[in-house]
C-alpha cells in the first residue's frame, strides 16, 4: 500500500479510529500489528511470509545472543541472524545480479554459461526491514541494548507500517520503548501529524511525480543524446525528484506515526544546503548513513587504525551503501563516487584545518557540493553505463548537434522548483522544520497548508510508487 | 546497557566534532556507535485547532470550485478513462466466466462501439477490451493464450496501430500486465474510486494540475515536441467498459483541431516494410488458430477514419497491402467500414473517432454484418430496425463534410 493512494486514506482512517477506541494497550498494539501486515500484504500477500521469517529468526537469535555468555556461542547466534537476513536479501535482491556477473566472469575465462532464467520478484522494502531487524541483533551483540521484553513490541518495531517499506530505518532502541507504554496522540500531535503528511504528499505527488518526474524521464529515457541545457535540467530535476520522493515519504511516515502518538527519527535535514560531503551525509538519508556507520564503518576499524585503513573503510562503506540501493554496478559507482568525494574532503581537511568559510565562500562551497552530488546522481538514475556517459557528455557540453528535448515549460518549472528547493534548504540549514513552522504567522501557515493540500487534491492522477520502494 | 564500541574518538565518516547550531536537534548522524534513543518530535507552538479547521474549510471550498470548473469543461463524473484499472477488471472477467462476445483493439473499436446497441441487437453485452493508444494484436495474442475464452472476438484495427505497433505496444503491455499482476491495494483503490467517482469530475488525470501547466506551452522552445503535442483527453469510459468520444470533442473546434494535428504528428508517413507486415500476419494467424482450436472464432473490423487521416493511413498501407492480406492469410472474415452501406459519411469530429450518435449507427451496421459472417452471433428476433447515416448526421451536413469524395484506398 502506498501513502498516495485512495486505499491508504481509508486504511489510515480505520487505524486512527481503532487506535482511539478505549481498548487495552495490548489490544491496540495487536491492532497496529495486524494493520501493518495488511499494509504490507496489500502489495503482494505471499511476501508477508518473508517478513515473518525475518522477524521470528531475529527474535530467537537475539534471545540466544542475550542468554549466551560464551563468545563463540554469541558469534554463532549472530551468524544465524546475519546469514538468514542477508541470505534473503541476497536471494531476492541480488540473485540475478550475482548470477549474471558470475556468467560474465566465467565467459571471460573462456567457458560458456547461461544462467537459468528466473522470475524472482523483489519484495517491497526488503532492504529496509532487513536492516531494521539486523540492527536489533547487532545492538544486542554489541551490547548496546537488551532484547525486547515481549514479542509483540519487537514484532511491531519491525512491522510498524509508517516506516516498514521505506524507512526511516528505525533502531529497536528508538521504537520498542515507545511500544512498551501506552501512546495516544494529543489533538495538537494529530493536527501537526496531518500537516506533515500533507507536506510529504505535496512533495511526492505534486513536485516529484507531477512536475519533475516527466522531465527526468524525457532526458533519461529518451532516444536522443541531450545537449548541455537538457542534460543539466534532467539531472537537476532528478535531484529534486529523488529528494521530494524520498523526503516526502519520510515526512509522511513521520506524520502518520505522530497521528498515532509515536515519534520516528529524522531522515533528512535539508541536504542540498550541505557544505561538503561529510555534511551532506549528515543530512541525506540519515538513518541509512548512520546505520552503515555504526554497523559497517566502525566495526571495520573506523578512523582508529591509521589513514590507509580509514580510507579503505570509508570507500568500502560507501560501496556497500551504493549496492544497498540496487543490484547494479551503476549504484556501486554512485557509492564509489561519494566514497571518493568523502576521501578527498578528508585529505583536504588537514591543510585547511581551522578554516571556517564566510557566507559567500560557504554559499560557493555549498553550490560546489550540490554540483558534485548531481554528477553522482547521473549514475544513480541511469539504467546503464552508456546511458550515464551520454548524459555526462551532455552535461559537459560534449554532445555536439544535440537536438533540444525539453519544452520551455519544463525548463521553467524545473528551474522554479529546484531554485525554490535550494533556497528553502539554505534558509532552513540551521533550523528544524518545527522551529520554522513555530515562527510562521498562523495565517501564513494556514495559507501554505491549504495550498499544499489543494495542490495534492487537484494533482491526483495515477498513484506512483515511491522510488525507494525498489531499494 | 553500556556500549562496547561507543568511543568518541572512533569517528565515522558522517560525524563531526562541531557543536550543533542552536535550534537543531540531535539525530542518528550525531550519535555514532551508540544505541539510539527514542526520537524527539516537538510540536510547534501554533493554534493548530483553528488552523486545521480553516484549512479543511478552505480546501473543501476550493475543491468545490475546482469541481464546478471541471464540470463546466464538460468533464464527466465517474469517467474511468484515466487508468487501465477498468480494462484490467474486464480482462479478468474473461477468465472467470464464459464470454460469448469480446471486443478487442485500439481506441477506434473502443469509442466507435455502443455496447447498449450491441445488446439491443443480439441480447449479448460484450466485454470491451479496446485500449486507447493500444493495439489489438497483443490483446488478441493474450486472449489466444487464455484457455478460458471460447467465444467470438471482434478485433478492431487501424493500420497505424496494428501493423506499426512501435508506439502502441507499450500501453497494451502495461494494461495486460496490470490485469495479471494488479496488487490488492490497487484493486481496492479502484473500488473506492468507483464509489466516489460518480460524484466527482475532477478525478480526470488529463486535467491534473501538472498536466494543465504543461499544456500552457505552445512550442515556446523551437524544435521541441513538448507536452502540448501529447494526446489530450479523447474519450469517456464507464466502469462497465462502455466508452464514447468525449462529449466536448463533438463541438469544441479548438480541441478537435488539436487532436487532428496530434494524429498527423503521431502517425507520420511510416516506412513499414513487407517483412514487418508479414510478421504481424503470422502472429495474427497463430492467435486466430489457437482460438479456433478451442471452438472460438475471430472477425476483424476496420472502423472508419476521416478523409484527411484516411489519406495518410491508406497512403502507406492500402487495403491491398494490409487489410486484404490480413483476412486472406488468417482465413478470417472481416467487416470494413467502407463496405457498410448504411454507415457511410459518418461524423468523425477529430478525424479518428465517431461522434457518439454515429458510433451507434456504425455499431448497428457492423454487428448486423458480423452476424452474417459467423454462426457464433445472432440477431435477436425482436432486434430494432437498422440505422443509417441520417440517424446521426443531417443530410446537408453529410454532403458538405464528404464533398471531396472518397479516399483512394
Amino acid at each position: 500500500m502506498i501513502f498516495n493512494s485512495l486505499v491508504f486514506v481509508v486504511f489510515f482512517a480505520i487505524v486512527l479510529i481503532l487506535h482511539s477506541m478505549p481498548f487495552s494497550w495490548r489490544v491496540k498494539k495487536i491492532n497496529l500489528l495486524i494493520a501493518s501486515y495488511i499494509f504490507y500484504a496489500a502489495w503482494n500477500p505471499p511476501f508477508v511470509i518473508l517478513l515473518w521469517l525475518s522477524t521470528v529468526v531475529d527474535w530467537f537469535a537475539a534471545r540466544g545472543l542475550a542468554a549466551a555468555e560464551n563468545p563463540w556461542k554469541r558469534r554463532a547466534w549472530m551468524m544465524v541472524s546475519i546469514v538468514v537476513s542477508l541470505g534473503l536479501l541476497c536471494y531476492f535482491k541480488y540473485g540475478h545480479f550475482l548470477l549474471d556477473n558470475f556468467a560474465h566472469m566465467v565467459s571471460m575465462a573462456g567457458f560458456k554459461y547461461s544462467p537459468p532464467k528466473s522470475s524472482i520478484i523483489l519484495p517491497i522494502g526488503i532492504s529496509f526491514y532487513t536492516f531494521a531487524t539486523m540492527s536489533y541483533t547487532l545492538d544486542i551483540y554489541l551490547r548496546r541494548s537488551a532484547p525486547a521484553r515481549n514479542f509483540l513490541d519487537y514484532a511491531l518495531f519491525v512491522t510498524f507500517f509508517p516506516h516498514l517499506v521505506a524507512g526511516p530505518i528505525m533502531r529497536p532502541t528508538e521504537l520498542v520503548p515507545q511500544f512498551e507504554v501506552p501512546h495516544q496522540a494529543t489533538a495538537s500531535q494529530m493536527r501537526f501529524g496531518l500537516a506533515l503528511m500533507t507536506l510529504g504528499l505535496f512533495e511526492k505527488s505534486v513536485l516529484a511525480d507531477g512536475f519533475l518526474g516527466p522531465v527526468v524521464d524525457l532526458v533519461y529515457n529518451g532516444r536522443s543524446a541531450p545537449g548541455f541545457i537538457d542534460a543539466w535540467m534532467g539531472t537537476l530535476a532528478f535531484s529534486g525528484q529523488i529528494f521530494c520522493d524520498f523526503a516526502g515519504y519520510s515526512i509522511t511516515a513521520i506524520g502518520a506515526a505522530l497521528c498515532l502518538g509515536f515519534a520516528l527519527s529524522d531522515n533528512f535535514r535539508f541536504p542540498y544546503a550541505a557544505i561538503g560531503f561529510t555534511d551532506f551525509w549528515r543530512r541525506w538519508h540519515i538513518t541509512l548513513s548512520a546505520w552503515l556507520r555504526d554497523y559497517v564503518y566502525i566495526p571495520m576499524g573506523g578512523n582508529k587504525r591509521g589513514n590507509a585503513r580509514t580510507y579503505f573503510s570509508l570507500m568500502a562503506t560507501m560501496l556497500i551503501g551504493g549496492l544497498w540501493h540496487g543490484a547494479s554496478w551503476t549504484f556501486v559507482v554512485w557509492g564509489g563516487l561519494h566514497g571518493l568525494y568523502l576521501s578527498v574532503e578528508r585529505m583536504l581537511r588537514k591543510p585547511f584545518r581551522g578554516y571556517h568559510p564566510g557566507p559567500i565562500a560557504g554559499a560557493a562551497l555549498g553550490l560546489l557540493t550540490f554540483l558534485f552530488v548531481n554528477i553522482a546522481w547521473v549514475f544513480f538514475r541511469a539504467k546503464t553505463f552508456p546511458q550515464a556517459i551520454v548524459i555526462l557528455r551532455g552535461m559537459f557540453g560534449r554532445n555536439h548537434h544535440a537536438e533540444p528535448i525539453l519544452a520551455a515549460i519544463y525548463l521553467i518549472t524545473t528551474t522554479l522548483i529546484i531554485g525554490g528547493l535550494l533556497l528553502a534548504h539554505s534558509l532552513m540549514r540551521n533550523k528544524t522544520l518545527e522551529m520554522a513552522i513555530a515562527r510562521l504567522h498562523p495565517a501564513t501557515l494556514t495559507a501554505l497548508w491549504t495550498i499544499m493540500a489543494f495542490a495534492v487534491v487537484i494533482q491526483h492522477g495515477e498513484s506512483n510508487g515511491f522510488i525507494y520502494f525498489q531499494f | 546497557m553500556a556500549s562496547s564500541t561507543s568511543s568518541s574518538s572512533n569517528m565515522p565518516p558522517t560525524a563531526t566534532h562541531e557543536r550543533l547550531p542552536m535550534g537543531l536537534r540531535l539525530t542518528a548522524a550525531d550519535r555514532p556507535g551508540v544505541a539510539q534513543p527514542v526520537p524527539e518530535r516537538d510540536i510547534p507552538h501554533q493554534p493548530w485547532g483553528r488552523i486545521s479547521l480553516v484549512v479543511v474549510i478552505l480546501v473543501l471550498l476550493l475543491s468545490s470550485l475546482w469541481e464546478w470548473q471541471m464540470r463546466r469543461l464538460e468533464l464527466v463524473p465517474g469517467d474511468m478513462s484515466s487508468s487501465y484499472d477498468t480494462w484490467a477488471k474486464l480482462r479478468r472477467e474473461v477468465d472467470r466466466r464464459d464470454v460469448p462476445l469480446l471486443l478487442i483493439g485500439d481506441s477506434r473499436i473502443l469509442y466507435d462501439t455502443d455496447l447498449d446497441r450491441v445488446q439491443q441487437l443480439t441480447g449479448i453485452r460484450p466485454i470491451q477490451l479496446g485500449i486507447a493508444g493500444g493495439t489489438g494484436l497483443l490483446v488478441l495474442e493474450d486472449i489466444a493464450d487464455d484457455p478460458h475464452f471460447k467465444g467470438l472476438a471482434v478485433v478492431g484495427m487501424a493500420e497505424t496501430s496494428f501493423f506499426d505497433n512501435r508506439f502502441t505496444v507499450v500501453r497494451t503491455r502495461e494494461a495486460i500486465e496490470l490485469s495479471k499482476k494488479e496488487s490488492p491495494s490497487k484493486r481496492a483503490s479502484y473500488q473506492i474510486q468507483r464509489v466516489i467517482g460518480p460524484g466527482l469530475a475532477m478525478l480526470e488525470e488529463d486535467y491534473g494540475l501538472s498536466t494543465l501547466v504543461a499544456h500552457l506551452d505552445p512550442h515556446w522552445r523551437p524544435g521541441v515536441r513538448g507536452p502540448y503535442d501529447n494526446v489530450w483527453k479523447i474519450g469517456q469510459l464507464a466502469p462497465d467498459g462502455s466508452a464514447r468520444l468525449w462529449q466536448r470533442l463533438e463541438h469544441d473546434k479548438r480541441l478537435n483541431d488539436h487532436a487532428r494535428t496530434v494524429w498527423f504528428e503521431l502517425f507520420p508517413p511510416f516506412p513499414i516494410d513487407d517483412k514487418s507486415i508479414q510478421e504481424i500476419l503470422v502472429r495474427s494467424k497463430t492467435a486466430v488458430d489457437k482460438i479456433r482450436a478451442r471452438g472460438g472464432d475471430v472477425v476483424f473490423l476496420r472502423p472508419p477514419s476521416g478523409l484527411d487521416l484516411g489519406k495518410v493511413e491508406y497512403g502507406h498501407i492500402p487495403r491491398a497491402r494490409g487489410w486484404d492480406p490480413l483476412l486472406a492469410y488468417t482465413h478470417t472474415k472481416g467487416v470494413h467500414a467502407d463496405d457498410l452501406a448504411n454507415a457511410q459519411n459518418l461524423n468523425l469530429p477529430e478525424s479518428s473517432h465517431l461522434s457518439h450518435a454515429c458510433a451507434i449507427v456504425f455499431t448497428d451496421a457492423y454487428i448486423r454484418s458480423v452476424t452474417q459472417l459467423t454462426p457464433m452471433l445472432h440477431l435477436k428476433p425482436d432486434a430494432p430496425p437498422p440505422l443509417s447515416t441520417p440517424d446521426c448526421v443531417p443530410p446537408s451536413a453529410a454532403s458538405l463534410d464528404q464533398a471531396p469524395g472518397k479516399v483512394n484506398r
